[in-house]
């Protein structure tokens, strides 16, 4: 998929740059993604074209292979690739680049914790996703556990949104999702969270950032792309896009800020 | 008299019975009914088949765009793929209304249906679902079931000619069936209102055609009633038929005001020749003394000084006078009243003795003469004593010289008066007997009037004359029963 700002005609003559997009937020907005899409053109005056697809995987191969500029990928992928991979910025919300991963269930099961979502069905979002994944992993992992032996069955729904979907539909009967995106669901779309329970909220996790390819970090588009987000809260269009997306700004990396993920990464590897 | 009620109820109940005016707007209205409810049922039936064909193609539109998501999650039995796809197709066919879509794997088991709370995944297909879908995979058309208004369309999934699911979907029929229900309610009152309208408009049809006729059975009823026979207005007809049924009505009317016409001038000429008759008898009556009276006074001029010629003489005159004065008191008490006056009495019939006495001297005849007749019975006594003399005179008009002449009269029982009349001629001819039955008819052509003339009075006052068996000649008996009118009066009295 790819999306274009307004100015495009006025930059044909130049290379667009491409940037790559994952589940970690709210991606089934195309009205937020134009605004978005179209402030980046804007601001490095050249066509922007926004990378969508249907796994992390896919969009952290494109831009490990140079496809993409930067993309907006979870700090699972990242902290695995951080040898090859930059932040460029980090998403504040609620005033800090952190997040949660939640663990939600059908509130007629009446789950307080993870122990009780034994034998039930299970949504996770990405085999990739720090939240949507490999959070509940480690926890059962912690436990001696997988989810193939603690849940009765387990699908991927391949995005956030779509793991709360399926637990308010009925389809799992519980589900491991970015916390960002349910709080965020539960402002935009409250009928769908308000028929899933929260079970079990994780320890703070540096929040999903944006990343380019070590290789390029001080080229002219990962530049801009850096300038572009850490300056965005500065222009109106751009708080405007900050306020759809619930996100106060973005910062710079912090040097510790993934080490929580690395550690569940390399804990797993290691009983792997 | 206690089967009268329900045979009279059946006959009433009976169509055959039952007037034009209500007949031919039933009618109309059935036949109208009849029309609408074959031309309804072709329409349903239509429209049942265009509801079937619509729901078909809706049904294949959907599964067309929902295989082509869904397939590759059966491929690959992705539970979220699957939800996915039938979550947003769900949404996305109104016109279809699904209730229910489900993907089903080779093995029977639901990969995923878009109502995950109803039927889960994992779940065995249920048989009401699985056993529709059987019927419209073989089919190729939705299996209908308008007791639980729904549908079930299903379609197998293939890769490369392999079977990797099927996808079964369950519709609400419902607001098709609902639309059939008020075309259905649409046409019933439609071609009700229509065959009201049709059966108004007969009836006011029919009342117009019928109007000539109602008239004329209007001035039917009136004559029946006994009132004068009017003309209708042949104008009035609305067709040849009426035209020829009015001017039939008006040439009834014309003969019957000339047939009484003739009757009342008959009449007349039969009460003058009955007046000449009885002036005869009078003039005859007093003629008969006055010889004699006229002899006692030359006797008495010439030899009115002798005692006893004298004594003899003026005997004679009293008599005489006597005789006379009998006459005349007879003839006033046949004519100083008008009918209906007074009621009659033995009296009334002693002084027609007198009135036909020169008629049966004349003729040499024999008069049995029984007068039983109470006083004050309750019939018009000027009526009754015509009737009596017509039958006398036309008796002893029909007895043979030196022949008995019957009278009786006596009451009856229940009131009025019985006049009974008997000659030894040659007895009633049969002309003469058809008067009897027919008193209302044409009068006599050759002789019989006073015959005539005394049925008519008769049936006049209620009564009747009928000819009853004797073994010689003629025996008439008029039955004169007391009028309604003076019932009344009596009982008022």
């Amino acid at each position: 998929m790819a999306l274009a700002g307004p100015r495009r005609a006025r930059a044909t003559s130049l290379a667009p740059v491409r940037f790559g997009l994952t589940p970690v937020f709210l991606e089934s907005d195309l009205a937020l993604l134009r605004a978005l899409s179209s402030h980046m053109a804007a601001a490095l005056g050249t066509p922007v074209e926004l990378v969508k697809r249907r796994t992390y995987q896919e969009v952290v191969t494109l831009l490990l292979t140079g496809q993409l500029d930067a993309a907006w990928i979870c700090g699972f992928p990242y902290v695995r690739h951080a040898d090859r991979l930059s932040v460029l910025a980090v998403p504040v919300h609620r005033g800090r680049p952190l997040y949660q991963s939640y663990l939600i269930a059908d509130p007629s099961l009446r789950a307080r914790s993870l122990a009780d979502l034994r034998g039930r069905s299970h949504a996770f979002s990405d085999p990739d996703s720090n939240s949507g994944c490999l959070t509940t992993r480690w926890l059962l992992a912690g436990q001696d556990l997988s989810p193939a032996t603690f849940f009765g069955t387990t699908f991927f729904a391949y995005g956030h949104r779509n793991v709360v979907r399926a637990v308010s539909s009925g389809l799992a009967e519980s589900g491991s999702v970015d916390g960002y995106v349910w709080e965020t669901m539960a402002e935009t779309e409250p009928g769908l969270t308000s028929t899933t329970d929260v079970v079990a909220r994780s320890a703070w996790q540096g929040f999903p950032p944006v990343c380019c390819l070590t290789a390029s970090r001080q080229g002219a588009a990962a530049r801009g792309i850096e300038a572009t987000l850490l300056g965005m809260a500065a222009s109106p269009a751009g708080t405007e896009i900050l306020r759809a997306l619930r996100l106060d700004g973005f910062m710079p990396e912090r040097p510790i800020l993934y080490d929580g993920i690395r550690a569940m990464s390399q804990d797993l590897e290691s009983r792997a | 008299m206690r089967r009268a009620g329900p045979r009279r109820l059946r006959v009433q109940l009976d169509p055959r019975h039952w007037p034009l005016l209500l007949t031919v707007p039933l009618t109309v209205a059935a036949l109208v009914a009849g029309v609408a409810t074959v031309t309804g049922q072709a329409v349903l039936a239509r429209m049942e088949a265009d509801q079937g064909r619509h729901l078909a193609a809706l049904g294949a539109a959907f599964l067309d765009g929902l295989a082509t998501a869904a397939q590759p999650a059966a491929v690959r039995a992705d539970v979220w793929e699957a939800f996915d796809a039938l979550d947003r197709a769900s949404g996305q066919y109104e016109a279809l209304r699904p209730t229910l879509s489900v993907e089903v794997l080779p093995d029977g088991s639901v990969l995923a249906s878009s109502s995950p709370r109803v039927l889960r995944t994992g779940a065995a297909l249920p048989r009401s679902l699985s056993d529709p879908a059987d019927q419209a995979i073989a089919s190729g058309s939705p299996a209908i079931d308008e007791r639980a208004g729904r549908a079930v369309v299903a379609r197998v999934l293939l890769e490369g000619g392999v079977p990797v699911g099927r996808l079964v979907a369950e519709a609400d029929i419902g607001a098709l069936l609902a639309e059939r229900d008020a075309v259905v309610r649409a046409l019933v009152l439609a071609n009700i209102g229509i065959a009201a309208l049709f059966a108004a408009a007969g009836a006011l049809l029919v009342r117009r055609i019928l109007l000539p006729t109602e008239r004329l059975r209007h001035r039917l009823l009136e004559a029946a009633q006994g009132r004068r026979p009017e003309p209708l207005d042949a104008q009035a007809g609305s067709g040849p038929e009426h035209l020829a049924l009015v001017n039939a009505w008006n040439g009834a009317v014309a003969a019957i005001a000339e047939r009484d016409l003739m009757a009342g001038r008959l009449a007349r000429e039969e009460g003058r020749a009955q007046l000449g008759r009885l002036t005869a008898a009078m003039a005859h009556e007093v003629n008969n003394p006055l010889g004699g009276l006229m002899t006692a006074v030359d006797t008495l001029s010439e030899y009115g000084d002798r005692r006893d010629i004298r004594e003899e003489a003026v005997g004679l005159l009293r008599r005489g006078l006597d005789d006379i004065r009998k006459v005349v008191r007879a003839g006033l008490s046949s004519w100083k009243t008008g009918p209906g006056e007074a009621p009659l009495a033995a009296q009334d019939f002693e002084d027609l003795r007198l009135l036909i006495r020169h008629e049966v001297s004349r003729r040499g005849l024999t008069l049995d003469w029984r007068n039983d007749l109470p006083d004050g019975v309750r019939v018009d006594r000027t009526l009754a004593r015509q009737i009596a003399l017509n039958l006398l005179l036309n008796a002893a008009a029909a007895s043979p010289p030196q022949g008995v002449l019957g009278f009786r009269a006596q009451g009856l029982s229940q009131g009025g008066a019985v006049i009974e009349v008997s000659d030894v001629g040659t007895g009633l001819p049969a002309e003469a007997e058809s008067l009897l039955a027919d008193p209302d008819g044409p009068p006599p052509s050759g002789g019989g009037l006073g015959l005539w003339t005394a049925a008519r009075l008769a049936r006049s006052q209620g009564g009747r004359i009928t000819r009853e068996p004797t073994p010689r000649g003629t025996r008439l008996v008029a039955e004169l029963p007391v009028p309604s009118h003076a019932k009344e009066v009596a009982h008022a009295s």
